[in-house]
C-alpha cells in the first residue's frame, strides 16, 4: 500500500522587501509517497527553491507564510510561522518574525537531519572547510542518534568470538539481514548487526579481509570514562554529558564511534577508500566526491525525506552521470523519498518517478517521467520541452513574453499572458489541479473543476 | 531625443540615490552634523566677524580672570584656563581641525590610490617592491612614526600633518591595489580588451571608476579617525600649537580643572567625538548609495 | 579560414611547493590544431579542465600561446602549404607564412584591425558588463576603440544593434542591474558584433540562462550567423546545445582535442571512448541501457597521465595506452596482497625495481590466472608484457607506451591508439 509521507496543501508564501512584496508561492499542492523520487522542475523565479526551503522550515525573517500546511507524517512543520504571519499580516515585524523562527528551529531540531534533510547545490560552501569529513558526518550521528553509537560500542564490548563466528556463518549461508538483526538482539548484542552487515556488503575488499575485520569486533576494551558512558543507561549518560569535564570526554567517545560509522556509511555509497576519506578535508576532494559526501550526510540517519536542490548543476556531465546513478541505486536500498529540484528536465527524467513543473509559484503539472516528454499537457510544459535543443531541432523557439513580476502577478492563471491557448476564464479564475490520463494538470483546457 | 532620454535616466537615478540615502535616518543625521561643521569652518574662514570672532587663528586668553567659569550668558559654554571663551574657541578650532584632517586624508588618499592602482596594473617586480614598502610602513605603529618625523622636522601643526600623511598613504595603496587586482580580472575588463580598448583607457574607464568609490567612502570615515589622532597628539602636548585653536589642545587646557570645571574638558572633547560619529554614519550611508548593486 | 590554430599550447606556471624548485607548469592547452571557416559554427565541447575556455581566449587574442601559431584570415591554400612546409621542415617558407598571417607579434594598426574583426561573448552576463555604464555605452565601446565611425554614426549603429538583438530602444540608457540575465546576454552579443567582426568566440553563452531564454538566444545567434556570415567558435559543456547549433564539433579532454569532425558524425556515431562516454552521459529522455559511467575524476593538468591522458579512466584502455610501471605495480599489489591473498596462501609479496615488477612466494599459474580474470576490470593489467619465472621469483615486464596522434578515421579526426595502429 502506498503511504503518503509529505503533504503540502495550498501553500502561499510572500517575501517582504524594500522593493515590494514578492509573492513567491501561490497555492502549491503536493503529495509525496513513501519511497518515491519526485522531481521539481522550473525556471528561475518559479519558486522551486522557496518550496524546498518552506518544507524544511528554513525561511528568512522577511518571509510570511500566508496560508497553507506542510504535513510530514501528519506533523505540521510550519504551523508557528503560519500562525504568526496570519496574525500579523498588516504589521509584519522582522524582529518578531526572527524570534518565531528561532523557536521553530529549536522545535525542529529533532526532525531536521533525522526525518527530513536537505542537500544543497554548492557542496564546497555546505561543508565546513576546517573540519574533517568524518567529523562532519559524525556530528550528524551525535545529534540524532547518540545512543545508537553507544549501543554499538557496547555490543563490541560484549561480543564474543564464537558469536561473531556464528554470524559470519549465517551470512556465508545466505542469511537475510533481518535474521542477523534477530540473532543480535536475542544475544544481547544489538548494535553489532549494522557493523557486521555494513562490512559484509563492501565490494572493495576480499572476503578474507572482510572476515578479518568482522572477527575483530569482539571484546573491546574500554577506558575508565568510556565505561561510565557506555554502561550507564540513556538518561544517566546524557546528564553526565552535561557535566563540564565529562562532556568533552563524552563527545570524544561519540566522535570516535561516529568516525567508524561514517566509514561504513561512505562505503555503502560506494565511495572508494572510505578510511582515508574520513580523515580528509573538503578542499582535498573533487566536486563529485563532495556532493557524494553531502548525500551521505543527508542519508546518515535514515530520513524519510531528502530534498536535493540542484544536486548536479555544479558538476560536469560525466560526474553528474555518476551522481545520478548513485541516486537511482539509493532507491532500493534506503526506502527514503526524494524531492529533487532542478531546472534541467532531462536530469529529472533520468532518476525521478514523477515530475512536477512549477511556474509562478504554483505546480502546474505532475506527470510520470515518461509522460512528461511524450504527453505534456500544460501549455507551459509543452513550450518548455520544445525549447530544449536537440540535434533534430529545426527552429528553436523560446516562450514569448517574460517571467511575471511576482510583486504583481497576473490574475487567474499565472501563465495566461504568455499562453497561446488563453481563454477568458484563464484571466480571472485560478485553475485547480485536475486528473487526466493519470496526470495531474492545472489548466482550464482540460476542464474546470475536479 | 537622445539627450532627453539620457537626462531623464540620470534624473531617475539621482532620485533613486537620494531615496536610498534619505531612507537611512542615521546617515542623514550624520550628514547634517558634518554640514554644520563645514559651514562653521567656512564662516570662520570667510567672515569670522559674523560670529563675533576677531582673531580666528588665535586663542584669546584673559589673564584677569583666568579660572574656568561655568556656562553663562556671557560665555554660553563657559571658559577654560586661562580665561578662554569655549564657544568662540571651539568654533575657531573646528575650522583648524577640519582643515588639517582633510589635508591629511585627502592628500594621503590621493597619493596612496595612485600608487596602488599603478602598482597593481603594472604588477611584477614593481608591485612586489611597493608592497614591501607598505609592509614596512605598516609594521611601524603610526604614532611612533609620527613622533619620529616630528622630532626631525619640528612638532608644529603643519609638519605633523605631513608626518601623518606619510603614515596614512599605505593603507590607501593597499586598498586600491586589491580593488584594482580584482577588477583587472573581471570579465568586463577582458571584454574591453577583446574589443580593442587600449590599456591606459581601460584603467581610466573601467578600473578607476570601480576602484575609487570605496575610496571615497573610506575617506569620509578616515576624516573622523584622523581628527581624533590629531586631537590626541595635541592633547598630550606632542603637537606644539602654542595658542592656535585646536580641539585637543583645548581639551588639555581644562585637564587640571576637570573636577572643579568639568565643562572645560567635556565640551571640546564632545565636539571631537560627535564629529567622528557623524562622519561614520555619513560614510555608511554613502556606501549604500554608491554601490550600484546594493541599491537593488 | 577565418581562424586557424596550429600546435597551440598554453602552459601556466604554478608556484612549486619548495623554495627553489622549478615552477610547475599547468598544461591547460597542449598542441591543439583547430580551424573555423567563414559563416561556420565550430563547437568545442568538454568538461571542466578540458582547456576549452583557455582555447577560446587564445584564439581571440586575450592570452598569448606558450607555443604555436594562430592565423587570421588565411586563404585555404596557404594553410595547406604551411602544413606541408612544417612537415618537411622548410623553415624559411613556413616562417614567412607565420609572419604574414599570425596574430602574434602584431602591433599598432595591424593589431587594431585584427581586434576589430574578432570579439568574444562571455558566459556570465552578470559580470561581463561594467555595472557603471549604461547599455548604449557598453555597446559603443568596441566602436569607439576601433575609431571607425563618427560619434553620430556610432550612436546610430548602436541603436541598430539594439534592434538586431531584439531589445527595445528605450533600454539604451538602462544599467546592467536593471536587466534580466537574458537581456544582459543580448547586450553582450550586441557588443560582440558591433564592429562587424568576422570571428566571434562564444564562451558558454547560455549556461547561466533558463531553458526558454536559452532558446531565444540560440535562435538569435543563428540569425546573426546567417545575416553576417560570422565564423563562430561555440564553447560549451552542454551537448544538447552543441548538437543544435554546431556544424562541426571538437571534443576536448585534458587540453587536447580527442575527436573532431562534422556534428552528426561526432554526436550520433562517436568513436573515441571519451566522446562515447560524454555523449552517453547526457541525461536522456529515455533510459539508456548502454550508458558508460566513467570512474575517477578529471585529470591533473600539472602532471597529466602519460601516453594518452584519458587512459586511467578509459573503459577500453589497453597495453600501450600509457600505463606506467608504478600504476601496474599498485594494482598488482592490491590484487595479490589483498583481494586474492588467501588464494596465494597469504605469502606473496609484490615489489618493484626500476624496470620490472617482482613477485616473491607466489605460484606462477595462479598469478597468471588472477591477471587474466581481473584484466577487464583493472585495465592497467593490459600493459603487462611478459610474466615469467626467474631465479625463484616471478618477473613481470611492461609494454612501452605511445602518445596517440590525430589520425583520419571515417570523415573525422581522432586521437586514440585504437585507431592509430601504425607504429609511427
Amino acid at each position: 500500500m502506498e503511504q503518503n509521507i509529505l503533504l503540502v496543501n495550498d501553500l502561499r508564501v510572500h517575501f517582504f522587501t524594500r522593493r515590494g512584496t514578492y509573492k513567491a508561492l501561490n497555492g502549491v499542492e503536493l503529495i509525496i509517497k513513501k519511497g518515491e523520487i519526485f522531481g521539481l522542475a522550473g525556471e528561475s523565479g518559479c519558486g522551486k527553491t522557496t518550496l524546498g526551503l518552506s518544507i524544511m522550515g528554513l525561511l528568512p525573517r522577511n518571509a510570511a507564510i500566508i496560508t497553507g500546511k506542510v504535513l510530514l507524517d501528519n506533523f505540521d512543520l510550519i504551523a508557528p510561522l503560519r500562525d504568526f504571519a496570519q496574525k500579523n499580516i498588516n504589521n509584519f515585524n522582522f524582529r518578531r518574525s526572527e524570534n518565531i523562527i528561532k523557536k521553530l528551529n529549536d522545535k525542529l531540531v529533532n526532525i531536521r537531519g533525522k526525518k527530513i534533510s536537505m542537500v544543497f547545490q554548492d557542496s564546497m560552501t555546505s561543508l565546513n572547510p576546517v573540519l574533517q569529513i568524518g567529523y562532519q558526518i559524525a556530528e550528524s550521528f551525535i545529534v540524532h542518534q547518540p545512543n545508537q553509537l553507544l549501543k554499538r560500542k557496547l555490543a563490541r564490548v560484549n561480543a564474543k568470538q564464537n558469536q561473531l563466528e556464528e554470524i559470519l556463518d549465517m551470512l556465508k549461508n545466505g542469511a537475510s539481514e533481518d535474521e542477523v538483526v534477530a540473532f543480535a538482539e536475542s544475544n544481547g548484542l544489538s548494535g553489532i548487526e549494522e557493523q557486521v552487515i555494513n562490512v559484509w556488503r563492501r565490494n572493495d575488499m576480499s572476503e578474507a579481509n572482510k572476515e578479518k575485520i568482522i572477527m575483530s569486533l569482539h571484546s573491546e576494551k574500554l577506558g575508565f570514562f568510556e565505561k561510565i558512558f557506555v554502561f550507564s543507561n540513556k538518561n544517566k549518560a546524557q546528564s553526565l554529558a552535561r557535566v563540564p569535564g565529562f562532556s568533552r570526554m563524552y563527545k570524544n567517545t561519540l566522535i570516535k564511534e561516529g568516525y567508524r560509522k561514517a566509514v561504513e556509511l561512505l562505503s555503502m555509497l560506494e565511495i572508494p577508500n572510505p578510511d582515508r576519506v574520513v580523515k580528509m578535508y573538503p578542499h582535498e576532494l573533487s566536486g563529485g566526491m563532495r556532493q557524494r559526501i553531502m548525500i551521505a550526510i543527508a542519508l546518515a540517519n535514515n530520513p524519510e525525506l531528502v530534498i536535493m536542490d540542484e544536486p548536479t548543476s555544479a558538476l560536469d556531465v560525466t560526474v553528474q552521470a555518476q551522481i545520478l546513478e548513485l541516486i537511482k541505486s539509493l532507491k532500493g536500498r534506503f526506502n527514503t523519498s526524494f524531492i529533487i529540484i532542478s531546472h534541467d528536465l532531462s536530469v529529472l527524467a533520468e532518476v525521478c518517478d514523477r515530475i512536477g513543473i512549477m511556474y509562478g509559484g504554483r505546480i502546474v503539472e505532475i506527470s510520470s517521467k515518461e509522460d512528461v516528454f511524450k504527453k505534456p499537457l500544460h501549455p507551459y510544459t509543452q513550450m518548455l520541452i520544445s525549447a530544449i535543443p536537440t540535434i533534430e531541432s529545426q527552429d528553436l523557439r523560446g516562450i514569448g513574453g517574460s517571467v511575471p513580476d511576482m510583486r504583481n502577478p497576473p490574475n487567474g492563471c499565472m501563465f495566461h499572458p504568455r499562453c497561446p491557448y488563453v481563454m477568458d476564464i484563464c484571466k480571472t479564475k485560478e485553475p485547480k489541479m485536475l486528473e487526466k490520463d493519470g496526470h495531474l494538470v492545472s489548466c482550464f483546457l482540460y476542464g474546470e473543476d475536479s | 531625443m537622445k539627450i532627453n532620454m539620457k537626462n531623464q535616466r540620470r534624473i531617475e537615478n539621482l532620485k533613486l540615490s537620494l531615496d536610498v540615502f534619505l531612507s537611512n535616518k542615521a546617515a542623514v543625521a550624520g550628514l547634517i552634523i558634518v554640514m554644520l561643521y563645514v559651514i562653521d569652518a567656512i564662516i570662520v574662514q570667510v567672515a569670522p566677524s559674523i560670529l563675533g570672532i576677531m582673531h580666528p587663528d588665535e586663542l584669546i586668553p584673559n589673564f584677569i580672570s583666568p579660572a574656568p567659569l561655568p556656562p553663562s550668558w556671557a560665555h554660553p559654554l563657559g571658559t577654560t584656563y586661562p580665561g578662554i571663551d569655549l564657544l568662540k574657541s571651539i568654533l575657531k578650532a573646528i575650522r583648524i581641525d577640519l582643515f588639517y584632517s582633510a589635508f591629511v586624508v585627502i592628500i594621503g588618499a590621493a597619493i596612496g590610490s595612485v600608487i596602488g592602482v599603478i602598482s597593481a596594473t603594472i604588477g611584477g617586480l614593481m608591485d612586489e617592491i611597493v608592497m614591501r614598502i607598505t609592509d614596512i610602513f605598516f609594521s611601524v605603529p603610526y604614532l611612533i612614526l609620527a613622533l619620529a618625523v616630528g622630532f626631525v622636522m619640528g612638532r608644529n601643526l603643519t609638519n605633523m600633518s605631513l608626518a601623518l600623511v606619510i603614515v596614512w598613504w599605505p593603507i590607501y595603496a593597499r586598498y586600491t591595489r586589491s580593488q584594482t587586482l580584482s577588477t583587472k580580472e573581471s570579465t568586463f575588463v577582458e571584454a574591453a580588451k577583446a574589443s580593442g580598448v587600449g590599456r591606459l583607457k581601460i584603467i581610466f574607464k573601467h578600473i578607476l571608476p570601480n576602484a575609487l568609490p570605496p575610496v571615497f567612502i573610506q575617506v569620509s570615515l578616515d576624516l573622523g579617525s584622523v581628527m581624533v589622532i590629531f586631537s590626541t597628539l595635541a592633547f598630550i602636548g606632542f603637537i606644539v600649537t602654542a595658542s592656535v585653536p585646536e580641539l585637543g589642545y583645548l581639551t588639555s587646557l581644562g585637564l587640571n580643572y576637570v573636577q572643579s570645571a568639568p565643562w572645560a574638558v567635556i565640551f571640546p572633547g564632545l565636539i571631537i567625538t560627535i564629529f567622528a560619529l557623524a562622519v561614520n554614519l555619513l560614510g555608511d550611508g554613502l556606501r549604500d548609495v554608491i554601490d550600484p548593486r546594493r541599491r537593488s | 579560414m577565418i581562424i586557424a590554430g596550429r600546435n597551440i599550447s598554453k602552459y601556466f606556471p604554478i608556484k612549486s611547493g619548495s623554495l627553489f624548485g622549478k615552477p610547475l607548469m599547468l598544461k591547460a592547452v597542449n598542441e591543439v590544431n583547430i580551424e573555423v571557416n567563414e559563416g561556420e559554427i565550430v563547437g568545442v565541447v568538454g568538461e571542466s579542465g578540458s582547456g576549452k575556455t583557455t582555447l577560446g581566449r587564445l584564439l581571440v587574442g586575450l592570452l598569448t600561446p606558450t607555443s604555436g601559431h594562430i592565423f587570421f584570415d588565411i586563404p585555404d591554400d596557404k594553410l595547406k602549404e604551411y602544413d606541408e612546409y612544417l612537415v618537411n621542415g622548410e623553415k624559411e617558407k613556413y616562417q614567412k607564412i607565420e609572419r604574414e598571417y599570425s596574430i602574434l607579434n602584431k602591433s599598432g594598426n595591424k593589431l587594431k584591425s585584427i581586434r576589430k574583426s574578432m570579439n568574444i561573448v562571455f558566459q556570465d552576463p552578470y559580470s561581463s558588463l561594467d555595472p557603471r555604464y549604461n547599455v548604449i555605452d557598453i555597446i559603443m565601446e568596441p566602436l569607439i576603440a576601433s575609431g571607425q565611425l563618427s560619434s553620430d554614426k556610432r550612436y546610430a549603429r548602436a541603436m541598430e544593434l539594439l534592434d538586431e538583438v531584439g531589445l527595445p530602444r528605450d533600454f539604451a540608457y538602462r544599467y546592467p542591474h536593471e536587466l534580466s540575465g537574458g537581456q544582459r546576454q543580448r547586450v553582450a552579443i550586441a557588443r560582440g558584433i558591433a564592429t562587424f567582426p568576422k570571428f566571434l568566440v562564444l564562451d558558454e553563452p547560455t549556461s547561466a540562462l533558463d531553458v526558454s531564454v536559452q532558446a531565444q538566444i540560440l535562435s538569435l545567434l543563428l540569425r546573426i550567423r546567417e545575416k553576417y556570415n560570422i565564423g563562430m567558435l561555440l564553447i560549451t559543456h552542454n551537448i544538447a546545445v552543441i548538437s543544435y547549433m554546431a556544424d562541426r564539433v571538437n571534443v576536448m579532454y585534458a587540453g587536447k582535442i580527442v575527436e573532431s569532425g562534422p556534428k552528426v558524425d561526432i554526436i550520433l556515431q562517436p568513436d573515441h571512448p571519451y566522446t562515447k562516454a560524454l555523449i552517453s552521459a547526457v541525461p536522456g529522455k529515455s533510459v539508456k541501457a548502454n550508458r558508460i559511467i566513467l570512474k575517477g575524476d578529471t585529470p591533473n593538468l600539472i602532471n597529466p597521465p602519460l601516453g594518452c591522458s584519458f587512459h586511467p579512466r578509459c573503459p577500453v584502455a589497453f597495453g600501450i595506452c600509457g600505463w606506467t610501471i608504478k600504476e601496474v605495480y599498485e594494482d598488482l599489489k592490491y590484487l595479490i596482497e589483498n583481494k586474492y591473498s588467501e588464494i596465494l596462501d597469504n605469502k606473496a609479496s609484490v615489489n618493484i625495481n626500476n624496470e620490472n615488477i617482482v613477485i616473491f612466494n607466489a605460484n606462477l599459474d595462479k598469478v597468471k590466472k588472477i591477471i587474466e580474470e581481473e584484466m577487464n576490470n583493472i585495465r592497467s593489467l593490459f600493459a603487462i608484457d611478459i610474466v615469467e619465472e626467474k631465479e625463484g621469483h616471478i618477473q613481470i615486464t611492461i609494454k612501452k607506451y605511445r602518445v596517440p596522434k590525430m589520425v583520419h578515421h571515417k570523415n573525422k579526426m581522432i586521437s586514440c591508439l585504437l585507431f592509430d595502429l601504425n607504429d609511427n
